[in-house]
C-alpha cells in the first residue's frame, strides 16, 4: 500500500484544525495536527513531512513566522513547502505577502494564504512548489 | 491745538519805574506778569517757574542780561526770551541770539513796540509747545509699538505650538523655541536657508506653495513623524503670507505636537483589529463546519454532523458572549449610560451572584465558603457594574477550579475600603500569565484551559470597573494551586468622582 503524504497543520483553534484535517484526509493526505508551535516543531522533526501549513498567530503574534523560520533552517525543511495562514493584515495594518524573491528571503516561508483557508488553494500552493512554479 | 488765553510773562529789570510801567501795560493787555528787580531774582524765578515769555534787561548791577538768559534757556528751553537794552550794539545782539534770545527790544520802547514783540513771541511760544506735544505723543506711540512688539514676541515665544516663518528664498524670517523642539533641530538662524533641514514632507508642501499660483489664503497640513514609534509626531500647517499686492512673500508654518494623539489613535486601531480578529475566529470555525456538513463529498456520519453542529453552537455562544463583553467595555469606557449610584449591600450582591452559579458549583462538586460579615458599611456604586465585577471573578473561580475544589469569598472593611477577596483552588497562573491577565483577549493557554471557554474580556472588564471607582485589584497566584483576587473599593467617593 502506498504511504499517504503527510501534511503538518499547526493551528491553535482546535475546530479549524479538525476541519482542515478532515478536508485534507478526504483528498487523500495524512494530516499531522499540532495545536501549538512547540508541538508542531516536534512533530515536524519526528515525521516525514510533505508540506506544512502554519497559522501565524498562536501563542505569540508571530508564532507562525518563528516556526516557519525554524523549519526552513533545517535540511528537511528546505525541501518542503511551508505555507503561513493568516488573518493578520487586520492586526498589523500591514499587508504582507511572499510573492517576490525579497519577501521570501526574509519571510522564510513559501507562501502566505489568508484565512479562512480554502483547502484547494493550499493544495495548489503545495503543487506549485513541487512543480517549481511558485 | 494748544491755546493760551493768558500768556505768563517774567519781566526782569532793575529800573523800578520801567518795571512798574511794563507790568501795567501788559496786565491791561491780558498778560499775567511776574517781575524781578535784579538778575539773581530773575534767574531764580525763570528757572523754577514755567513762563511763556521773559523780558530781560541787558544791563543790571548784579548779572548781565546774557547770563540770566543763558540760565533760563538752560532750564526752560521753551520760554521765549527777549533782551531789552538802551545800549544796543551789533555784538551783543549777535551774542544774545546765539544764546537763544528770540528777540531784541530797544529802549526806550513804546507800548505798541513792546506788545508787537511780545505777541509775535507768544505765537512762537504756542508753536513750540505744539511741536513739543506732538513730539511727546510720537515718542509715546513709538514706545507703545516697541512694547507691542515685545509682547507679541513673548506671546509667540511662549506658544506651545512651534512657529516658523520662511520667505520665498527659503530663509528663516522668524521662529520660536517650540519649532526648534518639534522639528528636532539643534539650531535655527534667522536669515539662513532652512529648507534642506526640514523634513521631506514639509519641504514638499513649501515647494508646492512657492510654485503654485496662490490667489487665496488657504492652509495645508501634513503629518510628520519626527522621531519613530510615535515618540514625536507633529502636524505642520502651512499658510501662505501674501503681500498687499497679492504676491507671495513666504509661508508661516505652525507645528503642533500630536504624539499623544497618535499614540491613542494607534492603541485604538490596535484594539479594533484585535476585536476583528477575535470575532473572526468563531465565525470562521462555524462557517467551516457548515461548509463541511453541506459538502456531499464528505459523506459525514450522523454522529459527525451532530458533533460539528454542537461545536458550532459552542463557538456561536462564545461569539455572543464576546459581543456582550465588548458592549460592556464600550459602555464603561464611553460612560454613555450614567451610573445609577446607590448604596449597595456587598453581602447581598455576593449571595445573589453565588445563586446564579448553583448549577455550575454542583456540577464541579465545589465547596463554596462565604460568611457574610455583620455591619458592613454600604458601598456607593452602580449595582450593575459591581454585580458584573463579582460575577466575573466568581465565574473564573468556578470555571478554572479543579473538580471538588474550594472557593472562598470574604468581604470586609479595611479603613476606607471595602475589600472583596475571592480565592480558588484552581489551575493558577504562571508569573507571565499574571502580567498579561488584564490585557484584552488574553487567555492563559495550557493543558488545563483547553476546554474552558471564555472571551478573554472578563478580567479587562473587572479592571475597568475597579478603575472607574478609583479602586485597586491585586492578584496572588501559584500555578496549579490556585488564585486569590483582592478588590479594594473606596467608600468615600464624592458624586463627582463617581460620575467621572
Amino acid at each position: 500500500m502506498e504511504t499517504k503524504k503527510k501534511i503538518l497543520i499547526a493551528d491553535d483553534d482546535p475546530d479549524i484544525l479538525a476541519q482542515t484535517k478532515l478536508l485534507l484526509e478526504e483528498r487523500g493526505f495524512d494530516v499531522i495536527p499540532a495545536e501549538s508551535a512547540a508541538s508542531a516543531l516536534k512533530l515536524f522533526e519526528a515525521n516525514d513531512i510533505y508540506a506544512a501549513a502554519l497559522d501565524l498567530i498562536m501563542e505569540e503574534m508571530d508564532s507562525g513566522f518563528t516556526l516557519s523560520y525554524k523549519i526552513k533552517k533545517t535540511e528537511k525543511g528546505k525541501k518542503i513547502p511551508v505555507v503561513i495562514l493568516t488573518s493578520a493584515t487586520y492586526l498589523t495594518g500591514f499587508k504582507f505577502d511572499a510573492t517576490t524573491k525579497e519577501e521570501k528571503s526574509w519571510l522564510k516561508c513559501d507562501a502566505i494564504l489568508n484565512k479562512p483557508v480554502d483547502v484547494e488553494d493550499l493544495l495548489m500552493k503545495i503543487e506549485e512548489y513541487y512543480s517549481g512554479t511558485l | 491745538m494748544v491755546s493760551y488765553s493768558k500768556a505768563k510773562i517774567l519781566v526782569i529789570d532793575d529800573e523800578d519805574a520801567l518795571r512798574g510801567a511794563v507790568k501795567r501795560i501788559l496786565e491791561r493787555e491780558g498778560f499775567s506778569v511776574v517781575t524781578a528787580e535784579n538778575g539773581a531774582r530773575g534767574i531764580s524765578l525763570g528757572t523754577t517757574d514755567e513762563f511763556d515769555l521773559a523780558l530781560i534787561d541787558l544791563k543790571m548791577p548784579d548779572y548781565s542780561g546774557l547770563d540770566v538768559l543763558r540760565e533760563i534757556r538752560k532750564h526752560k528751553p521753551n520760554t521765549v526770551c527777549f533782551i531789552a537794552t538802551a545800549y544796543a550794539s551789533y555784538e551783543t545782539a549777535v551774542e544774545a541770539t546765539k544764546m537763544g534770545a528770540d528777540g531784541y527790544i530797544l529802549k526806550p520802547f513804546t507800548p505798541e513796540e513792546l506788545l508787537n514783540h511780545l505777541n509775535s513771541g507768544f505765537k512762537k511760544r504756542v508753536l513750540i509747545l505744539e511741536a513739543e506735544a506732538l513730539k511727546n505723543e510720537r515718542e509715546a506711540r513709538l514706545l507703545e509699538i516697541a512694547f507691542e512688539r515685545t509682547r507679541l514676541n513673548t506671546v509667540i515665544k511662549s506658544l506651545a505650538d512651534g512657529v516658523l516663518v520662511v520667505n520665498t528664498d527659503g530663509e528663516v524670517v522668524y521662529y520660536n523655541n517650540a519649532a526648534l523642539k518639534y522639528l528636532n533641530l539643534q539650531d535655527i538662524v534667522i536669515g539662513r536657508p532652512i529648507l534642506e533641514e526640514l523634513p521631506r514632507e514639509i519641504q514638499d508642501l513649501i515647494f508646492a506653495n512657492f510654485t503654485s499660483e496662490i490667489t487665496e489664503k488657504k492652509s495645508f497640513s501634513v503629518e510628520v513623524e519626527i522621531k519613530p514609534k510615535h515618540e514625536l509626531v507633529v502636524e505642520a500647517t502651512l499658510s501662505p503670507v501674501l503681500r498687499q499686492s497679492g504676491k507671495l512673500s513666504g509661508v508661516v508654518i505652525v507645528i503642533k505636537n500630536i504624539s499623544e494623539f497618535k499614540k491613542v489613535e494607534h492603541l485604538k486601531s490596535q484594539f479594533v483589529s484585535m476585536v476583528a480578529h477575535e470575532l473572526k475566529a468563531p465565525v470562521a470555525a462555524t462557517l467551516g463546519f457548515i461548509n463541511i456538513i453541506l459538502n456531499k463529498e464528505m459523506n459525514l456520519s450522523r454522529e459527525q454532523e451532530v458533533d460539528f453542529l454542537s461545536r458550532s453552537r459552542v463557538r456561536l455562544g462564545s461569539l455572543l458572549n464576546m459581543v456582550n463583553d465588548l458592549l460592556d467595555i464600550s459602555r464603561i469606557e464611553m460612560k454613555t449610560v450614567m451610573r445609577e449610584i446607590k448604596k449597595l449591600d456587598m453581602n447581598q450582591i455576593i449571595s445573589d451572584t453565588l445563586g446564579m452559579f448553583t448549577a455550575d458549583i454542583k456540577k464541579k462538586d465545589l465547596t463554596v465558603i462565604f460568611e457574610p460579615k455583620e455591619n458592613m458599611p454600604e458601598v456607593r456604586a452602580d449595582h450593575g457594574e459591581i454585580s458584573r465585577l463579582v460575577t466575573n471573578l466568581v465565574s473564573n473561580a468556578i470555571k478554572y477550579n479543579k473538580q471538588s475544589g474550594r472557593v472562598e469569598i470574604t468581604c470586609c472593611q479595611q479603613k476606607n475600603y471595602a475589600v472583596l477577596e475571592i480565592s480558588d483552588t484552581g489551575i493558577g497562573l504562571r508569573k507571565e500569565e499574571q502580567e498579561k491577565l488584564w490585557g484584552e483577549f488574553y487567555r492563559a493557554k495550557n493543558e488545563f484551559t483547553k476546554d474552558i471557554t471564555g472571551t478573554g474580556l472578563g478580567m479587562p472588564i473587572v479592571k475597568r470597573i475597579v478603575d472607574a471607582y478609583s479602586g485597586k485589584i491585586e492578584v496572588e497566584s501559584k500555578y496549579t494551586e490556585g488564585t486569590r483576587f483582592k478588590v479594594y473599593l473606596p467608600y468615600n467617593l464624592t458624586d463627582d468622582e463617581l460620575n467621572n
